[in-house]
């Protein structure tokens, strides 16, 4: 809906008890939630944290309800409220000090989604009393366990996915517990960088418990508080308005994971999201068993993952709070890959989590209306991971990178090319700063031609990404789903390309590898080159304009070939006419449609 | 001395200042923009100035204009209008995508309707070439010279008129970017080519690419404008170099930015930032946070010990441009904002804005929506029949009934309180932007003095100081003006920068200023070309710097690389980095990352006119007005003042309001008003 229609909608519930007070409550808390996330990635040390921004802070009440996030990666919301859940279930409120800071991890000991996102929760006092929690969580690239990241699609269960942590005090009065935190920090593959990221992770929070102790201070505890209900009554109350809007409804969708991690058939997700009044509840029931290697997703990921594609689909700019969650019911199965038993192994869960979202935007596609209806993005988690001796200080280095791919295509526009998808959004690390930290050369880095799945509107193009090992002692892994199929295409429309992974390519040796490799020795000079999926396209092809045809020929965005046997010989004939006729004025073209496309 | 003209090129406005030596006045004034030509209504303002039969007040030589310096939207509005020129771009194989991935994320983390900007190079003209530089500034694939010329050959056939150079690790061995540039000119040239490595010589190839890209696109264009601009003042007989204000709030020469126009993307903000600083320190208030309220946006800064902080990177219109720019932070935020409910039930204020066309709802052009502006003119604290000295007709009935039917009626409030909920509103978000600047960067909001201006910044800057712990606000003369002000109170400056990636110690310490004496030589030329004599020169020195591991550097000022060793440095380092961050690490290695030298000309400082001498406020006093205060005040009767004749030395202790021609000022109960020698408006909190 745009917003001009929003603004004036008429308002016939209750409003909040006193709205200029909650609104402005509202532009504080996120001053501070904003603050906590720039300590975080400007102090940080591991490129995972200070490049990349996987991280995410966020802010709770005493009781635990989350009250503001800062908007870095919607996946982190599943860590950060179950490890403060964790903390309230591992001891009382009166059993905590000023000064105190918890450590966590763990999936099943304490709300965690999976090993490497360790999270740091720090309860804030008021007149003597903890009145809210601070909490952030980072990706530590690695935490010990079989394999350099830690996250193996092989693992079988959490024990081999390196250090374990129920909810632990290492923060004790404001003195730090040296011994917890080195005892953390040797078992992982970077001590050096654990130590430091940690102790930033402690910093931030403390700057975000002092400056909501100072605000609380000028606003005084009773008005915070009344602005905290008014502010989560608020976002529950927008949400259920957004769903008696849309109708009583119900749509299924079902995506498909290429394996468990152990080979086998393809695993399917299914969503199905039913509105009945101002309730949504989303059923997972037909989703796959519980994965044999790490794919499973604990509750807090799959709650988390469920909660974004509601906000995508529903209200863009509904603020991520506890109120969002009241109007919905998540129902999975146990012993399911969405909801796996102990001790199942967790760490690759983002890419269930991207099949998740996918599942349930899909799911609302069904009977959203036609405009607000987008094809399937890539939906995967495609990740890299590399291990070997840093260029310098001697230590051993552990670089993760997660690739993004193609975006889904909308009914007024192609997807976006080479994007971050759903759950997540962490940068790239820049070639430059890679090669000077790692002995690594990127040989390229580019869209994957006719990856974008064929429409009135194309999909978004994937990603291809070449490294070259400069020292024989690289070891790496890859990590692709979508290999098997393609990113579906909506309204007659095609699938995206798929993902891909070939070794030396362009040399003598070149071969095409599985889609998903572990622990792979990669001596000096060779290379490992990963093509992520495109995504689908919108609408049937024969009704792609050739203004646009020509644009993707003269952009070499798709060959002449694939066009053909997408839109057929004469639109493609017709198109490469305009391009014939001029390269310029295609170039043209293509650049007025792009020009066109932004609303 | 010779006169002086600053002007400030606007959206809607272009601002004029004139210090005229001989008779030691000051004449500002504004003109409505011209933007399909900018040169216009610089042109007719100039006019203005110079012949002076036509408008009846005493004129000046064209000849007695010694300095003339412009603040100009130019370049950012070609960008944000896509209006650049067909640009191509060479980079190194395998990386021509990287414009368009970017660092991959996506603008919304949920809204799929806001999409990347699409890259200013279609990917038809972006072409790569053979040639691979190493992280250390090794060759490992030597330039494809007949490569670059095929390239060259396709870009001239698809007609581009300016082309951008961007290979890998340029920053540390710019050679293969030279030679390219040397076999383009040979074959396109006409076109303009910029080198990545000499716009941004900085490590992280997308934003150096962006940026490149980004001034080879304006670069025709700017140049186009300069030339006109430069036309139109020698046609006035005006014989003075007139110079530009770059983001860095310095001037440079027009041959400068004809070079590097990506630089004047801040221009006129910059200026006014500067400006400030000047007035701010002038009057004894070295620490401020700068508060320009404008008619969509809303501008602010921080400034301590008299110096703007500045920061490398920003997004223009999406674009990544890192350049050295002062740190302003923009908020959609202004009078023209739009107040609302949504539905459910929360009053919002922005980021949707009226605009100038339909504008406030009392303004009359259409707008049924109300607006800041609305509200302050229901508040009673802005006079309709006062805006720009009365030339803009307003409807305050028109305020108020927008008002009453979409906020103030369905919150149940009386339309004061809604009204005021509204102002309440937009100064919680221009506080937010006040905590990112200062706390945000370690500084404590508390020790500074909120430095208000734009049409609307003295009209809020009394709450805001309250909502943000601060004790003083300082309002300069025609605070509506002082960008165009500002753009006189510059010094010629430019940045030059050099990637060094070392740790530091004792034994690299002579290489650090062996590159610093490097800098300051390529500094000394540049102010040379600039017309700055040898003993005017200065020369300030940063270190950016970061612990080992880190990937954000602090800027470090150091006073004299020669004289100062390794440890007076990093105990510096360590200060401002407990003070950024909270914490430092003893004893672990510190990277020096670039090396900085800002090269300054210092151009002379004039005063506005001064304050009446003499005479009592109650000479000031036009009127008495009812205005909304909120709180336990609620409407008060209160003096309205013209500005222009409050004495200097004044001190009035109860709440008022003062009225010029580009600006209001709101003083509130418990707040006291006194006027400094300069003029100044001294508004202290209790």
């Amino acid at each position: 809906m745009p917003p001009a229609a929003l603004a004036t909608a008429p308002v016939a519930d209750p409003i909040a008890a006193d709205p200029i007070a909650m609104e402005i409550f509202s532009n504080r808390l996120l001053a501070i939630v904003d603050e906590m996330g720039h300590t975080l990635i400007r102090s940080s040390f591991s490129t995972n944290i200070k490049e990349r921004k996987d991280c995410s802070v966020a802010m709770f009440d005493a009781a635990g309800r989350l009250i503001a996030q800062a908007s870095h990666v919607p996946l982190h919301l599943g860590s950060l409220t179950g490890s403060v859940r964790a903390v309230l279930a591992s001891r009382t409120p009166e059993a905590m000090e000023p000064g105190d800071a918890f450590i966590c991890n763990d999936s099943y000991l304490a709300g965690g989604t999976h090993a490497p996102d360790i999270s740091i929760v720090t309860p804030v006092f008021v007149d003597g009393r903890v009145a809210f929690f601070a909490a952030n969580c980072g990706h530590h690239s690695d935490v010990g366990g079989s394999v350099p990241g830690s996250t193996s699609h092989t693992a079988r269960s959490v024990f081999e996915e390196g250090i374990r942590l129920p909810v632990l005090r290492i923060l004790r009065g404001g003195e730090l517990d040296t011994d917890l935190l080195e005892m953390i920090a040797h078992n992982t593959r970077d001590f050096e960088e654990r130590i430091l990221d940690l102790k930033v992770q402690i910093a931030t929070n403390q700057r975000g418990g002092a400056l909501m102790a100072d605000l609380v201070a000028r606003m005084g505890h009773a008005e915070v508080t009344r602005a905290i209900d008014d502010l989560l009554a608020y976002t529950a109350r927008r949400l259920r308005r957004r769903i008696v809007e849309t109708g009583d409804n119900q749509g299924s969708f079902t995506t498909y994971l290429d394996d468990d991690g152990y080979g086998g058939d393809p695993v399917p997700v299914r969503a199905t999201v039913t509105l009945r009044g101002d309730r949504l509840s989303v059923d997972f029931t037909g989703s796959g068993p519980q994965s044999r290697g790490s794919f499973n997703m604990p509750r807090n990921a799959l709650e988390a993952s469920v909660y974004y594609a509601v906000k995508a689909m529903l209200d863009p700019d509904l603020m991520p709070n506890q109120g969002m969650v009241e109007a919905i019911t998540i129902h999975a199965p146990e012993g399911t890959i969405v909801n796996p038993r102990f001790p199942g192994a967790v760490g690759s869960r983002a890419n269930t989590a991207q099949r998740v979202a996918g599942a349930v935007i899909g799911a609302f596609c069904r009977f959203l209306p036609v405009e607000r209806r987008v094809a399937s993005g890539n939906d995967v988690m495609s990740t890299v991971v590399f291990s070997g001796p840093a260029n310098r200080g001697g230590r051993t280095f552990v670089y993760v990178e997660t690739i993004g791919g193609g975006a889904g295509a909308q009914w007024d526009g192609d997807g976006t090319d080479g994007v971050h998808v759903h759950v997540t959004n962490t940068s790239n690390l820049p070639a430059e700063a890679l090669e000077k930290e790692y002995p690594l050369l990127v040989e390229e880095y580019a869209l994957v031609t006719d990856s974008g799945g064929a429409g009135e509107f194309r999909g978004g193009m994937g990603i291809a990404r070449q490294i070259r090992s400069l020292d024989d002692r690289i070891v790496c892994h890859a990590r692709l789903d979508g290999a098997r199929r393609g990113a579906a295409g909506i309204e007659s429309a095609k699938p995206g390309g798929r993902s891909r992974v070939v070794l030396d390519k362009g040399r003598p040796q070149e071969t095409q590898a599985a889609s998903k490799i572990v622990n792979l020795a990669l001596a000096a000079g060779r290379s490992i080159r990963v093509e992520t999926p495109g995504a689908g396209g919108f609408g049937p092809p024969e009704r792609r304009p050739p203004a646009r045809i020509a644009g993707d020929l003269a952009e070499g965005k798709v060959t002449r070939a694939a066009a053909e046997a997408d839109y057929g010989a004469a639109a493609v004939a017709a198109a490469a006419s305009l391009v014939a006729a001029s390269l310029v004025a295609a170039s043209l073209v293509a650049a007025s449609l792009v020009e066109g496309t932004p609303r | 001395m010779h006169s002086r003209i600053g002007f400030d090129v606007g959206g809607t406005f272009t601002d004029f200042v004139l210090h005229d030596a001989a008779t030691r006045e000051i004449r500002c004034f504004k003109l409505p923009s011209t933007p399909h030509d900018p040169s216009e209504a610089i042109g007719a303002g100039l006019s203005q100035i110079l012949a002076p039969a036509e408008i009846g007040a005493g004129g000046i030589e064209p000849s007695r204009i010694g300095r003339i310096g412009h603040g100009t939207t130019v370049a950012t509005n070609l960008v944000i209008e896509r209006k650049g020129a067909r640009t191509g771009l060479l980079t190194t194989r395998g990386f021509r995508d990287v414009l368009e991935i970017g660092r991959q994320t996506r603008p919304h983390l949920y809204d799929a309707t806001v999409r990347r900007p699409p890259p200013l190079v279609s990917r038809a003209n972006r072409i790569e070439i053979d040639e691979r530089v190493l992280a250390d500034g090794t060759v490992l694939i030597p330039l494809d010279r007949a490569g670059v010329e095929r390239a060259a050959r396709r870009l001239a056939a698809a007609g581009v008129e300016a082309v951008a150079v961007c290979f890998l690790h340029s920053y540390r061995f710019p050679g293969h970017e030279r030679e390219a540039r040397d076999i383009l000119r040979t074959i396109l040239p006409d076109a303009y080519v910029s080198l990545s490595s000499d716009v941004l010589p900085e490590f992280r190839e997308f934003e150096r690419l962006s940026t490149t890209v980004l001034n080879a696109a304006v670069g025709p264009r700017m140049g186009g404008y300069l030339d006109r601009f430069l036309a139109a003042v020698r046609r006035l007989g005006i014989a003075a170099e007139p110079h530009t204000v770059h983001s860095n709030g310095g001037l440079m020469s027009a041959a400068a930015v004809r070079e590097l126009p990506v630089r004047t993307c801040l221009s006129g903000p910059a200026a006014g930032v500067v400006g400030s600083a000047e007035i701010g320190r002038a009057a004894g208030f070295p620490d401020l946070i700068t508060f320009d309220v404008g008619g969509t946006s809303t501008d602010v800064s921080l400034v301590a010990d008299g110096r703007p902080l500045f920061t490398s990177e920003r997004l223009i219109a999406g674009y990544p441009v890192k350049t050295p720019m002062v740190d302003i932070h923009v908020i959609g935020a202004g009078g023209g904002s739009i107040a609302a409910l949504d539905e459910g039930g929360a009053l919002k204020v922005g980021p949707r804005s009226a605009g100038a066309v339909p504008g406030p709802a009392a303004y009359g052009r259409g707008g049924s929506e109300p607006t800041i502006t609305d509200a302050n003119i229901a508040l009673g604290r802005l006079d309709p029949a006062a805006l720009l000295g009365g030339q803009l007709a307003v409807d305050a009935d028109a305020a108020r009934d927008a008002l009453r039917r979409r906020v103030a009626v369905p919150l149940g409030l009386p339309l004061e309180e809604a009204a005021h909920g509204i102002i309440r509103i937009a100064n919680a978000t221009m506080s937010r932007a006040i905590r990112s600047i200062s706390t945000e960067r370690g500084h404590d909001a508390r020790r500074f003095a909120l430095f208000a201006y734009g049409g609307a910044g003295p009209l809020h800057a009394g709450e805001l100081a309250q909502d943000c712990g601060i004790r003083t606000v300082l309002v300069p003369q025609e605070p509506g003006t002082l960008c165009a002000r500002g753009i006189l109170l510059s010094d010629v400056s430019m940045d030059f920068v050099r990637s060094v990636m070392e740790l530091t110690d004792p034994a690299g310490w002579p290489g650090i200023a062996a590159g610093f004496a490097a800098l300051r030589r390529d500094a000394a030329l540049w102010l040379g070309r600039e017309g700055i004599a040898p003993a005017e020169r200065r020369y300030r020195h940063t270190i950016d710097a970061r612990f080992q591991g880190q990937n954000f550097e602090i800027p470090v000022p150091i006073d004299d690389p020669e004289a100062t060793g390794p440890d007076p440095f990093l105990a510096r380092f360590r200060t401002i980095h407990r003070q950024t961050h909270g914490y430092d690490i003893a004893g672990r290695a510190v990277e020096i990352v670039n090396l900085r030298v800002q090269a300054i000309g210092p151009v002379e400082r004039i005063a506005w006119t001064p304050p009446p001498a003499a005479g009592s406020p109650g000479d000031a006093l036009k009127a008495h007005r009812r205005v909304y205060f909120g709180g336990g005040d609620g409407w008060l009767d209160v003096p309205v003042f013209d500005r222009a004749g409050l004495p200097a030395g004044t001190r009035i202790d109860e709440p008022c309001v003062v009225e010029e021609m580009s600006s209001t000022t709101l003083v509130l109960p418990r707040q006291s008003l006194g006027i400094d020698p300069a003029g100044n408006l001294v508004i202290t909190l209790a």
